[in-house]
């Protein structure tokens, strides 16, 4: 097939920095989230998207969101874990665990089967709670270190898990040991005393064959540079077979990535102001056949249903030492653009 | 007119002869004792208690966060991901980053109102360092370098003045500034000792007490046609080696329990942690125990987990065992950065300068127990009660030392130069 590309077709602005804006299943609603820890809402069935009122429950950043039937999950960095019909006209909690974890939701994770919702944290903490009420149903460690992301296995007996050190561990689900780990050392570096960078994200392919391991190549303390990279772990063999890396090193981490229904993937990344862009590659190909020039600081990437539209938060926030004159001093802001693909 | 910056009223000389006298108290006594591996040697312990005052400087280069620290703004504009938790003094909360050091918190004084001027790295570091004292055209001497000239070494015999430092290490004549060379810091690279520290087995002692002598009489002529300051600079180093050689012991790491290294930390600041508080207990007059990396313009918030936890368990064991060890009622801790940290949080999710609006966090000798002292508003970006410059912490810190800013001045040559800025004075609210 023809290479994809991606065209902004509508910019939705919010007056705060955003995490993550995630499509409904049902492709009605658009939801975003980040440092006002509110969940942002948009009826986006019609062609001009229709801000809702935003829901409130969380307390510091909310980073983190997943669907599940008609459930929409959202964790925050106090370690609160919310469940909300997300359709309904104001969503009230479902359940509602304050302390889901000991502090930051790291990742979350469904599984394929829908029962679980697996999160972790910086706690170096990983639990499943029942999607149906909220219930402890299990505990997946012990982890060393801070757990930044998790994922389900296509085939619901097996969770991986991404550390801060760039370890990815195969856990089976029946005994809740570790099968194996798998080393991505390049997603880490010892800066001084700083530990930078990590396993931050992590999902899998519809087959389970292929799993995305995302970073930053030989990340450093201060300004964080590095370039994007994304590993491509053949799971059966546990190996990686590719390095999807950024050509420019001073494009940051990888914050988000997806695979598309034909097959390739779709990446995030955020840096410095300018820096950092949404990127489409196939796997097994030398570098990334479509990369965005009308988008930088990408923090998020969501596929409508339908399969042909976009909704990427990019942020807009300055940087630079001391107070600047004349400036009113608040927050940067976060666009998310409406892409279409073609 | 004097050749060397003398202090009015008090004399405090730092001669060759006193210096190699207490080193050769502290020979005999460290003869008597054997090795005394991380401990005091008893009698300096009492003597120390008794009417010396010492100071560790936790220097972290750099800046860290305010609001990930000790002024957090949980759940605001630019409060950040984290939450704030309660300490052991009701009524104080910090970043639950610090959550050893919140249970030290009783014996914390937290400034929160610090208002530098300097927003970047080339300027900040000496003039923090240095007490931003006015222009006099000369080159301050650092913290340590003053202590070290206002209050001499401690009778240990030891420097009067060691930085523990990632790197390299040497002697770092300029921390001196125009008080001279010998005011400088003897910087323990990684904490190591300086390189050839110990006797080789081919030297026998009597061998090198006839190479010591002719030094001796090698630097008398040299001292004959130099100045003066520069022939003691010159000897003082030597001398300090003899002296360290002796305490070799000080850098044997085997002789610290485990306990205590994973109380501090197995990382570089943590060792190097534990070593200020062994060389403290030694009899060192100064300690700074330097932290490189403090700058978090990108991905702040998991440097922030990362950088602060480790001071944090490093910070809160050497207060717990300074005050264990009685030692907090004659040491001056204190923990401070070049600035704080922005407010806003750029697209890179870092936090970039912020000399505006910042913590410093005091404990110890001449210093209240569990207070925080000023305040800034509710988002953070200014301070909200009176601003205090680094010239204010520096008559705070004097001040606590038993040395009075008011009397004490230096004598450059002749110069009369207030010991820390003149048109400041100290924090009140934090001396004791």
């Amino acid at each position: 097939m023809a290479d994809m590309s991606a065209k902004i077709v509508k910019t939705l602005e919010h007056s705060r920095q955003l995490w993550t804006a995630r499509y409904s299943p049902c492709g009605k609603f658009l939801f975003a989230a980040g440092y006002d820890a509110l969940i942002h809402r948009w009826d986006v069935s019609t062609e001009e998207p229709k801000l809702l009122e935003p829901i409130t429950g969380h307390s510091g950043w909310t980073q983190r969101m997943a669907f599940v039937g008609d459930n929409l999950l959202t964790a925050d960095s106090w370690g609160r874990l919310i469940a909300w019909k997300y359709a309904a006209e104001k969503p009230q909690p479902a359940w509602n665990l304050e302390q889901a974890l000991g502090g930051w939701i790291r990742g979350i994770a469904i599984s394929p089967d829908g029962q679980t919702v697996a999160v972790s944290g910086n706690d170096a903490a990983v639990k499943l709670y029942a999607v149906a009420d909220g219930k402890l149903v299990g505990e997946i460690g012990p982890h060393p270190f801070e757990v930044f992301s998790v994922a389900f296995h296509p085939d619901g007996k097996s969770l991986a898990t991404g550390d801060l050190k760039g370890t990815v561990r195969h856990w089976d689900l029946g005994t809740k040991q570790v099968a194996r780990q798998i080393e991505c050392p390049a997603l880490y570096f010892l800066d001084r005393i700083q530990d930078s960078g990590g396993a931050r994200h992590l999902n899998f392919d519809s087959t389970g064959k292929q799993l995305l391991c995302g970073g930053i190549k030989a990340p450093t303390g201060g300004f964080a540079v590095g370039a994007p990279l994304l590993l491509v772990i053949d799971w059966d063999a546990g190996k990686i077979t590719q390095e999807l890396e950024h050509e420019d090193k001073n494009h940051g981490y990888i914050y988000d990535a997806a695979y598309h229904s034909t097959g390739f993937v779709m990446a995030a990344t955020c840096a410095m102001p300018g820096m950092g862009h949404l990127w489409f590659w196939r796997i097994g190909e030398p570098k990334p056949f479509f990369m965005s020039k009308d988008v930088s600081n990408v923090r998020s990437l969501s596929l409508h249903p339908n399969g042909t539209r976009l909704a990427v938060v990019t942020v807009v926030a300055v940087n630079g030492n001391g107070k600047p004159k004349g400036d009113k001093y608040v927050d940067g802001i976060a666009k998310i653009q409406l892409m279409d693909l073609a | 007119m004097s050749r060397h910056p003398l202090c009015i009223p008090h004399e405090h000389s730092f001669s060759r002869r006193q210096f190699l006298g207490g080193v050769g108290a502290s020979a005999a006594a460290a003869a008597a004792m054997g090795t005394f591996g991380g401990l005091v040697q008893p009698a300096v312990a009492e003597d120390l208690k008794k009417r010396e005052k010492q100071v560790i400087f936790i220097w972290l280069d750099g800046g860290m966060s305010q609001l990930e620290s000790w002024d957090p703004k949980p759940h605001t504009e630019f409060g950040g991901p984290f939450r704030a938790i309660p300490t052991s003094v009701p009524d104080i909360k910090v970043c639950e980053l610090l959550r050893h050091t919140a249970k030290q918190m009783h014996h914390i004084a937290v400034v929160r109102s610090a208002c530098t001027q300097d927003n970047s790295h080339s300027a900040g570091v000496a003039r923090i360092q240095r007490g931003d004292p006015k222009n006099r055209g000369v080159d301050y001497p650092f913290f340590g370098g003053a202590v070290a000239k206002l209050l001499g070494p401690c009778p240990g015999g030891l420097p009067p003045y060691m930085w523990v430092k990632p790197g390299s290490g040497g002697f770092i004549h300029q921390d001196g500034g125009f008080l001279g060379a010998k005011y400088g810091s003897l910087a323990l690279g990684d904490g190591k000792p300086p390189e050839s520290l110990l006797l080789p087995p081919s030297i026998t002692a009597t061998e090198d007490t006839l190479r010591n002598d002719f030094r001796s009489k090698l630097n008398a002529r040299y001292a004959a046609k130099h100045r003066k300051a520069n022939s003691e600079a010159n000897s003082y180093v030597y001398d300090v080696a003899r002296e360290l050689s002796r305490r070799s012991d000080l850098f044997d790491e085997t002789k610290v329990s485990d306990r205590d290294r994973d109380r501090y930390g197995r990382h570089d600041l943590g060792r190097h942690m534990l070593l200020g508080r062994r060389l403290l207990e030694s009899g060192v007059r100064f300690v700074k125990v330097n932290s490189y990396g403090w700058d978090s313009h990108g991905d702040n918030f998991n440097a922030s987990q990362s950088l602060i936890g480790k001071f944090d368990q490093s910070f809160a064991a050497l207060l717990e065992d300074l005050s264990e060890r009685g030692m907090l009622d004659h040491t001056l801790v204190i923990a401070l950065s070049e600035f704080g940290r922005t407010p806003r949080i750029n697209s890179h999710v870092g936090r970039d300068h912020w000399p505006e609006a910042w913590s410093i966090a005091m404990a110890g000798c001449g210093i209240k127990r569990g207070i925080a002292v000023g305040a800034t508003s509710e988002r953070g970006d200014v301070v909200a009660t009176e601003p205090y410059d680094i010239g204010h912490f520096f008559h705070t810190w004097f001040r606590a030392l038993g040395i009075d800013p008011g009397l004490e001045e230096y004598d450059n040559h002749g110069q009369p130069l207030p010991i820390a800025h003149d048109g400041m004075g100290p924090i009140k609210d934090v001396l004791a």
